[in-house]
């Protein structure tokens, strides 16, 4: 096989024929003479015990095939059984499987969270990899200065001091990878962890990077918000990421606790866009949250944070909600505490990644006061301040992560 | 007379240097007894630690939340305290049992009920050690989930299953230790009952409009609050 996409998930809103008719009608405009299969993973399925990978199938395509176009070869359909809807992990693992079984050259994945699919976004991620040998592709979107806030200031910032990963979304929706770096972490020993069967995405894009696989960023359009639902439980966000890039840090700790490293991951096409619109975020209650968070679970972060900085945030609590500020430096070092706490597991890990939240919307209304006016450019800026500041402190946390916890007597 | 007062004497001396001669051996038996348990209790001590420190018990007792009370309480660490604890029980048996090798009628029969009573007394430490990890662990997590998700009293919370969990264990291990056994379970039930059923008429009838209005923010607005708040992805 040349190019495989695979459906680690479909989102309820959109059924999965649209995001199959999407990649069918992207492999007939761009890939005609490639051979292509769609991978799918079926967890509605109540036959069957288990896993069953179903036999190939062939699709001639008959919705919405645009006039005078036609791919000159079939379209396969794997169908992977569940009976559940399967866990991210699962999923990925599958598709890597079927992707090393049917050699192909070039894969994607889309996930539910895939909320902008088109032929041409689909082409972005599969290209790259099959005709200039990139290992790795990850989208870049356009989307409102106010969204992907934890991944602007904690996940991006960090994962690129950490582990020199260049890599804006490490948690993507949908991202592209070659055969030799789906075999590679097809090997890896890592499936059965809870923290890679919940999200895999970070390590793999992770273990490109440390593993020196060829990475790029390639720009898919606007980042809209899923239809049809609230916004996800920011705990449960923070469980599913931080924990998950917490877990990669202490798993890869051998490529980053003696060892800088810096790759680099070019963009092709645009870099990320901002947009300005105006929202109507409710920064008081923000705000409140963080007060409260921080006051009442001062025993919580008194035995993760070290007690410099549970003080100066402890001060900080104090300030009228005009005159706070969360300082880059002080979330930065905050944030290196939570990591090397995970590391010692000096309480319950879960609880540790909860007790983020707070601090997380302090940030967050502290992002929202100084940027309601901001130009995206200035956003630019002030995220570059942000990676340093990072970067600045990464020895702080060598420290803290080498540290023998007491145990006092 | 005076023969008299002399033979006293001499059969009173031949008695207490008989005494001795049959109490000198027991007591230098007991003796050794105390001091091979002391030998023995000193080595189950140590390997006790050593096992708990490879199980990474300290760990386990932090993360749990158990070290934490032992500290305010001025207690060593969890796999020291256990294996001091070890100690002192293997060698208050071997004093026991020495003990009761000197002969004395009265005493033996109290040393075999203190022996009986060491096994109660080592699962009742148990059920202490478990019910406190299990009450931090629980209240730990309780308060984040009520502070996440921005609830006034989290702390009144946390405290509350702090608390209840407790009593719980106290009631458990007092049970186990059989002292005042029917009481203690009397008092229990009556007391958690109480506050149940106080809970119970004070938030269904006299507090219908806090919980219509607490049920409508927990369900109702806590959806339309995170809409409020940025995308995190």
């Amino acid at each position: 096989m040349d190019l495989l996409v695979g459906i680690s998930s479909h989102n309820p809103a959109a059924p999965v024929h649209q995001a199959m008719q999407v990649i069918e009608q992207s492999f007939q405009q761009n890939f005609m003479r490639q051979r292509v299969v769609i991978v799918l993973m079926d967890g509605g399925s109540k036959d069957g015990d288990g896993l069953a990978i179903a036999p190939v199938e062939s699709s001639p395509l008959k919705i919405g095939r645009p006039p005078g176009i036609t791919s000159l070869r079939t379209i396969h359909r794997v169908t992977a059984s569940f009976l559940t809807e399967p866990l991210p992990g699962v999923a990925l693992r599958t598709i890597l499987a079927v992707a090393d079984l049917l050699r192909a050259r070039a894969c994607a994945v889309v996930t539910s969270n895939s909320t902008n699919l088109t032929p041409d976004s689909i082409a972005r991620l599969l290209i790259p990899v099959y005709r200039e040998n990139f290992d790795y592709v990850a989208p870049l979107y356009r989307r409102h200065k106010f969204q992907g806030l934890l991944i602007r200031n904690l996940l991006y910032p960090m994962s690129r001091a950490v582990f020199g990963c260049p890599i804006r979304e490490i948690y993507p929706s949908e991202w592209g990878f070659s055969a030799s770096l789906g075999a590679h972490c097809l090997n890896q020993n890592v499936w059965h962890d809870e923290a890679i069967r919940a999200r895999p995405e970070a390590w793999m894009a992770i273990s490109a990077v440390t593993s020196d696989y060829r990475c790029c960023q390639a720009y898919l359009g606007d980042k809209m918000p899923i239809a049809g639902g609230p916004n996800p439980d920011i705990v449960e966000i923070l469980r599913q990421t931080v924990g998950s890039l917490f877990w990669c840090l202490e798993k890869e700790q051998d490529v980053w606790v003696d060892h800088d490293k810096s790759v680099s991951a070019p963009a092709l096409g645009p870099a990320q866009e901002l947009t300005s619109e105006p929202t109507d975020m409710d920064r008081h209650r923000i705000f409140e949250m963080f007060r409260s968070g921080v006051t009442n679970l001062e025993p919580v972060l008194s035995s993760i944070l070290d007690p410099e900085t549970h003080a100066e945030i402890k001060s900080i609590v104090e300030l009228e909600e005009g005159k706070f500020r969360f300082r880059p430096d002080l979330w930065v070092r905050a944030l290196y505490d939570f990591a090397a706490s995970y590391h010692h597991a000096v309480i319950n890990r879960d609880h540790i990644v909860q007790a983020l939240a707070p601090l997380y919307r302090g940030m967050t209304h502290s992002f929202l006061v100084e940027h309601s006016d901001s130009s995206p450019a200035e956003i630019e800026a002030a995220d570059e301040m942000l990676c340093s500041e990072f970067e600045l402190q990464k020895p702080y946390l060598r420290e803290r992560w080498k540290a023998k916890v007491e145990v006092k007597s | 007379m005076r023969e008299t007062i002399m033979q006293g004497l001499q059969q009173a001396y031949s008695n207490f240097v008989h005494m001795i001669g049959e109490f000198l051996p027991h007591f230098l038996v007991m003796l050794i007894i105390i001091a091979l348990g002391f030998v023995v209790a000193l080595a189950l001590k140590y390997l006790l630690r050593t096992l708990l420190r490879l199980t990474r018990l300290d760990r386990v007792s932090e993360e749990a939340g158990a070290s934490r009370v032992l500290r305010m309480a001025h207690l060593p660490a969890m796999s020291e305290l256990l294996s001091r604890s070890l100690f002192w029980v293997t060698w208050f048996a071997f004093i026991l049992v020495g003990l009761s090798m000197l002969g004395v009628a009265s005493l033996q029969e109290q040393i075999a009920r203190l022996l009986r009573f060491l096994p109660e007394v080592f699962v009742a430490i148990l059920i202490m050690f478990l019910g406190v990890a299990i009450a931090n662990f629980l209240s730990r997590a309780a308060l984040l989930a009520a502070v996440n998700a921005g609830h006034a009293s989290a702390r009144i919370v946390a405290w509350a299953i702090r608390f209840v969990i407790w009593i719980l264990a106290i009631t458990m291990t007092l049970e186990e230790l059989g002292l005042a056994k029917q009481t203690v379970i009397s008092a229990f039930s009556i007391v958690f009952g109480a506050t149940m059923l106080g809970l119970a008429i004070a938030f269904g009838l006299g507090g219908q409009d806090m919980a219509r209005r607490f049920l409508e923010k927990y369900w109702g607005d806590t959806r339309r609050d995170r809409d409020k708040e940025p995308q995190p992805l």
